[in-house]
């Protein structure tokens, strides 16, 4: 009889231990419907570019980090999903990814231009995506070699034969900078374009086959050769397009000081504006799928922000040489409807002088 | 005077940096991950070096870092021609050319003597690029300045005169053939206005083809069905037994003037920006066949096939640092990320590497050395081992196979379509195969027909007609001319020697 009693009341206990269980996990799991969004996912950081471009280093630097500014450290993983100058990674950030926040994008700032002159395989809108931020914004600048018979910008105007700039191709800022130069302030230069990559043009740079070329400021004091190029003397940096001087050098006329000495015409200003609108974007900016929630745009944008912060990724960043000097997401956001909304005659001038 | 001795200096300091530990115990990882990475096809040395780099990071010193990341690169060389002559799969796209002649060798049953020669010619091959990149320290930068566009674009046209070589027994769908990779170069986005050129609506073909899946395509496809039909192991019902690696490495010393010959190809196009071992290997293969007595052994199985690529896309390596070295300007893709990952280690390479870092770079020189000879002893560890693989069923080998290749074509662009591409040049690979056509041609004019074009252009742009007029242009047409009338002039001048007795009696 004790020994029935006392089967019954390990049953008993055992239940209500089971109970128990059933109950705390439950509760857990309410728990865990309470939790942030994040917790337990993972965000994919779609680059679109191939392992080892400055995107994807960037990108991993960021994935190191990124995790640990969003509420519930959700897992950061980057996947290269390179082509055709990132049109793939904005078409699969833009329409396949689910509007959930958990797909980032790494892609070209140029890419918009590739919208407004109506390439048929863009399946974005430029305006719509979920803007997260860019590491940095220093617009581009111009340079020359030094023993080349152009000193300023002067002397390519009234030059009988133009200077050589060198470009990988059509559409890239090698490109743009040089004909939106011709155009707004009346310089020729002769582009000569189909370089394979940066190294190739630096050779051409050494060996006098091309004089000039327009990168990126962040690039020009991110890299070899440039800074032993720019130390020596062996190139002059003749103009920079961002609004205000960059305090590196901070002896050279930006394009809109030029623009207001020439005098040049109010649709032409325009024109700059669009095209070097690029430079707004930084040179990597960081997208999102459009139509998301508020909150999670917010979220995002606080903790990339803060990342860019973070004293690891900074740490990495000096060693790299990349210049950090945040654009929010909230003014690219702006920027993107800005620069989309165009009147027609602009765009039609913008596809003549990208194609030419 | 001086200036030898602190070169002198230099060279020992780098020797024993390298021989450091634990420098040496970071090449040795590196060896070890390059061995595997070779040997797996189509998953390649440049996507291994970018997931290793960030391990890179953690190294203190620049010479431990790139003990590990170069260690890693030299040998994925030997090890890719490895997997190429074991099962007819490119193990590197730059091991494709060792497919033609030594995958038949497999065939026959002398896998034994084809990887010896592959060990043996690879290690010659290095060590020649090696070499080469210590000697030419103090020449490097005029050397790399002498080539500009005007001299690339011939160098380019010279490379496609050698598919009238790799042609084989029919010079008519051998021209034809390159004509086709010629034409397929030209898809995707033209650089110069930035034209649609036969993309057909996708953006997978706006890059242009990428030379992985096409190359995993046309070789790998055709003999795993040409294995599955014929339903036994690679080597068919031999017995099995592995002999004759020591013929092969004899068969390198017997042609040791080829294997020098394609080394120094290697090391040249290694130099040149752009070419690289992808390139290199098919000339140096089209030098090694054009030298047969017997033209009809080329394909069938002709250890020369062998050695000379196998040398060529080593001693590329040593080519590739010369302007990464000298310029801080990366020969090749995979130089690029080895580049990175010394600015991050805190070494600045260009003129720098030539003055107050130079025992750097000759620790280069001689990680470029120790790899390949730890890795060649380790090959003929596990000779044995890899090469009773074909002697495994065809049935048992064939899903494996098929899963390493999808895999390393995917690997490309990380993009479904890199199988789609695959696919159908592996159709069309078969059906070359069936009717005689000749394959390599096909490769060597789609890589060869974006350079030329490019370099065309950017030489008319840059100088309008002058350049023709280059002396180093006129140099290099009549070196190409004379390329491609040698083997008539040897015959001709063969066949009169060879008449006049006759004309005698």
């Amino acid at each position: 009889m004790k020994s029935e009693k006392c089967k019954t009341a390990r049953v008993n206990s055992l239940i209500l231990t089971f109970a128990i269980c059933i109950l705390h996990f439950s509760f857990v799991r309410d728990l865990y419907a309470q939790g942030p969004f994040y917790q337990g996912k993972t965000v994919k950081f779609a680059v679109g570019y191939l392992a080892g471009d400055t995107h994807d280093q960037l990108a991993r630097a960021y994935s190191r980090t990124l995790g640990k500014h969003i509420p519930g450290n959700p897992e950061i993983i980057v996947q290269n999903m390179p082509g055709a100058g990132s049109i793939i990674a904005a078409n699969y950030v833009y329409g396949v990814a689910k509007p959930d926040g958990l797909t980032l994008g790494s892609i070209s700032p140029a890419l918009y231009l590739e919208q407004l002159t109506g390439r048929k395989e863009v399946q974005f809108d430029w305006a719509k995506f979920s803007w997260i931020g860019s590491p940095e914004y220093n617009g581009h600048l111009l340079f020359m070699r030094g023993d080349a018979p152009y000193k300023t910008l002067d002397d390519i105007r009234n030059a009988t034969e133009p200077p050589k700039c060198s470009a990988t191709g059509a559409g890239t800022s090698g490109h743009f900078v040089p004909r939106l130069l011709e155009e707004t302030l009346g310089l020729k230069f002769k582009l000569v374009t189909g370089y394979a990559g940066g190294g190739e043009q630096d050779l051409a740079m050494e060996r006098g086959e091309v004089q000039c070329r327009a990168i990126t400021i962040a690039a020009f004091f991110g890299r070899e050769p440039f800074l032993s190029w720019h130390k020596s003397g062996f190139v002059r940096i003749l103009i920079q397009t961002s609004r205000r001087r960059n305090p590196k050098i901070p002896d050279v006329p930006t394009l809109f000081e030029f623009m207001d000495r020439e005098k040049t015409a109010e649709a032409k200003r325009r024109l700059a504006l669009v095209i070097l609108g690029a430079g707004g974007f930084g040179s990597w900016p960081i997208v999102s799928t459009p139509g998301l929630p508020q909150d999670r745009v917010k979220t995002l944008r606080e903790a990339y922000a803060r990342t860019l912060k973070d004293p690891a990724f900074l740490d990495e960043a000096k060693k790299k040489g990349w210049e950090i000097k945040p654009i929010s997401g909230e003014d690219m956001d702006g920027l993107a409807r800005e620069v989309m909304a165009q009147p027609p005659d602009v765009i039609e001038r913008m596809k003549q002088i990208l194609a030419q | 005077m001086a200036e030898l001795l602190v070169m002198g200096d230099a060279f020992a300091k780098g020797f024993w940096q390298v021989l450091a530990w634990p420098a040496f115990g970071y090449m040795l990882l590196g060896i070890a991950i390059g061995f595997w990475v070779g040997l797996l096809p189509g998953i390649g040395g440049l996507a291994t070096l970018a997931l290793m780099l960030p391990f890179s990071y953690t190294i203190k010193t620049p010479i431990e870092a790139f003990c590990f990341l170069l260690g890693m690169l030299a040998v994925t060389g030997t090890t890719g021609d490895l997997t190429s002559i074991l099962f007819g799969i490119p193990g590197e796209g730059s091991s494709a050319a060792l497919v033609l002649d030594g995958y038949p060798m497999s065939k026959k049953g002398e896998a034994g003597r084809a990887l010896g020669a592959a060990i043996t010619s690879s290690l010659v091959g290095a060590l020649i690029g090696a070499f080469s990149l210590a000697l030419s320290i103090p020449i490097m930068r005029p050397l790399v300045l002498l080539f500009g566009s005007p001299e690339m674009f011939i160098i380019a046209i010279m490379g496609v005169t050698f598919i009238g070589t790799l042609a084989g027994a029919s010079l008519l769908k051998g021209l034809l053939a390159g004509g086709i990779g010629l034409m397929l170069a030209a898809i995707g986005v033209d650089p110069q206005t930035g034209s649609l050129r036969y993309t057909f609506g996708q953006l997978y073909l706006w890059d242009r083809l990428d030379i992985i899946p096409v190359v995993v395509g046309l070789f790998a496809i055709p003999e795993i069905v040409d294995l599955a039909v014929r339903g036994t192991s690679i080597a068919g019902s031999r017995p099995e037994k592995l002999s004759g690696v020591m013929e092969g490495v004899k068969d390198t010393f017997r042609h040791f003037w080829l294997v020098m010959r394609c080394s120094l190809i290697g090391v040249y196009f290694g130099v040149l920006p752009v070419l690289g071992a992808n390139v290199a290997q098919w000339i140096s293969y089209a030098h090694a066949v054009q030298g047969l007595k017997d033209k009809s052994r080329a394909g069938q199985g002709a250890v020369e096939g062998v050695l000379g690529p196998g040398a060529a896309n080593n001693s590329t390596r040593g080519g590739d640092l010369i302007p990464t070295v000298a310029f801080g300007i990366p020969g090749s893709g995979s130089m690029a990320l080895l580049l990175g990952a010394l600015l991050i280690v805190g070494l600045n390479p260009g003129p720098e590497m030539l003055k107050t870092h130079l025992n750097v770079t000759f620790a280069m020189v001689w990680v470029l050395i120790f790899a390949n000879i730890i890795v060649a002893g380790l090959c003929f560890l596990v000779l044995n081992h890899l090469a009773a693989l074909t002697f495994i069923r065809g049935s048992l080998l064939i899903p494996f196979l098929v899963l390493l290749i999808s895999v390393g074509s995917f690997t490309a662009n990380n993009s479904f379509n890199d199988l789609v591409a695959t696919l159908i040049f592996g159709v069309l690979g078969y059906f070359m195969v069936l009717y005689g056509w000749p394959r390599p041609p096909l490769i060597l004019g789609l890589i060869l027909g974006k350079i030329a074009e490019n370099y065309l252009w950017i030489s008319t742009a840059a100088y309008g007609a002058k350049w023709l007029l280059f002396p180093t242009v006129l140099i290099l047409i009549a070196l190409t001319v004379f390329t491609v009338a040698y083997p008539t002039i040897k015959e001709r001048m063969g066949k009169a020697k060879y008449e006049r007795p006759e004309d005698a009696i």
